[in-house]
């Protein structure tokens, strides 16, 4: 049981599907944090698109789908 | 074996680091200063400085000579064990840390739990910190020995009185901005070494295409994710249960030489953005690790030792000039290692050992005057120590070893202590004791309970879930905490929706 052995049936590609699935969840999970909190220690007017980690993160988290998909 | 070019590069390197780093010293006013930068640094800068320290000269050699016998499955540990915890640290954790204004992560699990779990941490922390410094030392002294003909006590003196010096007088804020140099000249010299050697080996394409036809142990070299019977140390299991969900997250989270980084940021997205940068740079180590010890497949097949790949690789490829560049590119991924293990042992001697034990009133200069004390005892400890490997090989990977078998309990009292208000003190103090045992017991009879080569990511696991049960079995048989005991503490939605200070 320590060693996995209950998971041996799971084949490598649906393991690749089931990280591939982790980046998604992230995604999504990362999608539902509110813009405030992301944008918390910038002014009101300073806000911008740019500053928005949401958006970083979620370019971060694509490019790794990516090669997860890829290999 | 270095040229005169070479020379001038790496000793024009170790002056530039000195001089940049004794910079930083006119900032140094007060311990928060020293300790957390006066809390005033960007996010690029604590960005790359996270990225380097987690990268050593060794982890070059290391991860090139893995990549070399069992491919790209090595690069889970940059890409899936490491960006969704810095993820999660930068939208959860650190915002936490940095609300409430600490400068340690045992100093939260002391105001969540009790100051024994503090304790515990912090010791753990500063015993691994202080023997991985003379273990670092040698290791990569030896190796720039092999490399490049330097002489081993030239390489340990030369960072020591380099890293030793502006780390005294400028605390972090020199460690972090002298990272950020360190951080360039790895990244130039790695992409260098990775770009020649692509085109020795004919381009991606050809290298994947000569790598397939070379028998069936290469077979498996592109597949990132590794059956759950691989003999290998990185099946799929290991890599999701142990890296991913915990060994990943204790590191990014619970260790203090990363979180201290982002404590130092100017304001709270700053420090989410840290994180967040760190994570996008993360994305290339192993571009830069990885992919020379795959190419020396074609270069150089049928290596006995694979750590062999990447010295191979520098000398067939690089040019006279570039060789100096990738031997800076070793000093700094030293240096920006031993800078990050001396700020952060003095952290966590002054503010969670002497504060609380020995002088709790002092003014804030003999704090400071502790902090840098505790820099030069540390350095002076472990070039004393360093030959002492010389005497056991194995001692680096145990010392390893030892910390990850720390990172499953640690991250369970984290992880509960966060988000559930129902744990106690008494939960977290025995799923720390108790968790560390069992990370012991499975290393002890591993033999008996894992069919692969080194199961030190399932030992992760199951010492987490361990100290996972431990920690919600204890809570529920204790008192539990009041809710002025935990404000601050424990998670809450309104942080999310009110932006609410701590």
């Amino acid at each position: 049981m320590l060693n996995f052995d209950w998971l041996s049936g799971i084949s490598q590609e649906t393991a690749k599907m089931i990280f591939f699935s982790m980046y998604i969840v992230i995604g999504i999970l990362v999608l539902l944090v509110p813009n405030d909190y992301v944008y918390e220690g910038i002014k009101k007017e300073d806000r911008h698109w740019y500053n928005n980690l949401k958006l970083w993160s979620l370019t971060v988290l694509s490019i790794l789908a990516t090669i997860y998909y890829i290999f | 074996m270095l040229a005169g070019i070479d020379y001038f590069i790496v000793i024009a390197y170790i002056i530039g680091m000195l001089l940049l780093g004794l910079y930083f010293k006119k900032f140094v006013h007060n311990s928060d200063d020293y300790f957390i930068g006066g809390k005033s640094l960007p996010f690029w800068a604590i960005g790359m400085s996270i990225v380097v320290s987690d990268i050593g000269a060794l982890d070059f050699v290391g991860v090139s000579g893995q990549a070399y016998r069992y491919g790209i499955s090595v690069g889970n540990f940059d890409w899936v064990g490491s960006v969704p915890a810095m993820l999660l640290a930068a939208f959860i954790f650190i915002p936490y840390f940095w609300r409430g204004g600490m400068y340690t992560i045992p100093e939260y699990l002391g105001r969540r739990y009790n100051k024994s779990v503090r304790t515990i941490a912090s010791v753990t922390w500063i015993l691994f910190f202080a023997l991985d410094l003379g273990v670092l030392f040698w290791a990569s002294a030896v190796l720039l020995n092999v490399l490049m003909g330097w002489p081993i006590w030239v390489s340990i003196l030369s960072t020591a009185g380099v890293v030793g010096l502006y780390t005294y007088f400028g605390g972090i804020t020199a460690v972090i901005m002298t990272d950020v140099v360190q951080m360039i000249i790895m990244f130039t010299g790695g992409f260098a070494l990775v770009f020649l050697s692509l085109d020795a080996v004919g381009g991606w394409e050809n290298m994947v295409e000569k790598i397939s036809t070379m028998g069936p142990e290469y077979r498996s070299h592109f597949d990132i994710i590794q059956p759950s019977d691989t003999k290998s140390p990185f099946p799929w299991t290991g890599i999701l249960f142990g890296l991913t969900f915990v060994m990943a997250n204790a590191y990014m989270i619970g260790n203090q030489a990363i979180v201290q980084r982002c404590l130092t940021a100017k304001n709270e997205w700053h420090a989410k953005a840290s994180m967040v940068f760190g994570s996008a740079l993360k994305m290339f180590i192993p571009i830069l690790v990885l992919f020379p010890g795959l190419m020396a497949v074609v270069v150089h097949p049928g290596l006995a030792d694979g750590d062999q790949a990447l010295p191979l690789m520098i000398k067939s490829i690089l040019p006279p000039g570039l060789v100096g560049l990738m031997f800076a590119a070793f000093f700094a991924g030293l240096m920006s290692s031993v800078d990050s293990l001396l700020n952060s042992t003095a952290t966590l001697f002054t503010k969670d050992i002497y504060q609380p034990y020995f002088n709790k009133n002092a003014d804030d200069k003999h704090y400071l005057k502790v902090g840098q004390i505790t820099t030069l005892v540390i350095l002076g400890f472990g070039v004393a120590t360093s030959p002492i490997s010389s005497d056991f090989p194995g001692i680096y990977v145990a010392i390893q070893t030892f910390m990850s078998y720390f990172q499953g309990p640690l991250f369970a009292i984290l992880v509960l202590g966060i988000f559930w208000k129902r744990t106690t003190q008494w939960g977290g103090l025995s799923a720390l004791v108790i968790g560390i045992l069992f990370a012991i017991f499975l290393n002890v009879f591993k033999t008996q309970f894992f069919t692969i080569e080194d199961p030190f990511l399932y030992i992760s696991w199951w010492s987490f879930v361990v100290g996972f049960i431990v920690n919600v079995l204890v809570s529920l048989m204790t008192k539990k905490h009041s809710e002025s005991q935990l404000e601050g503490l424990v998670f809450s939605a309104k942080i999310l929706t009110k932006n609410e200070k701590l």
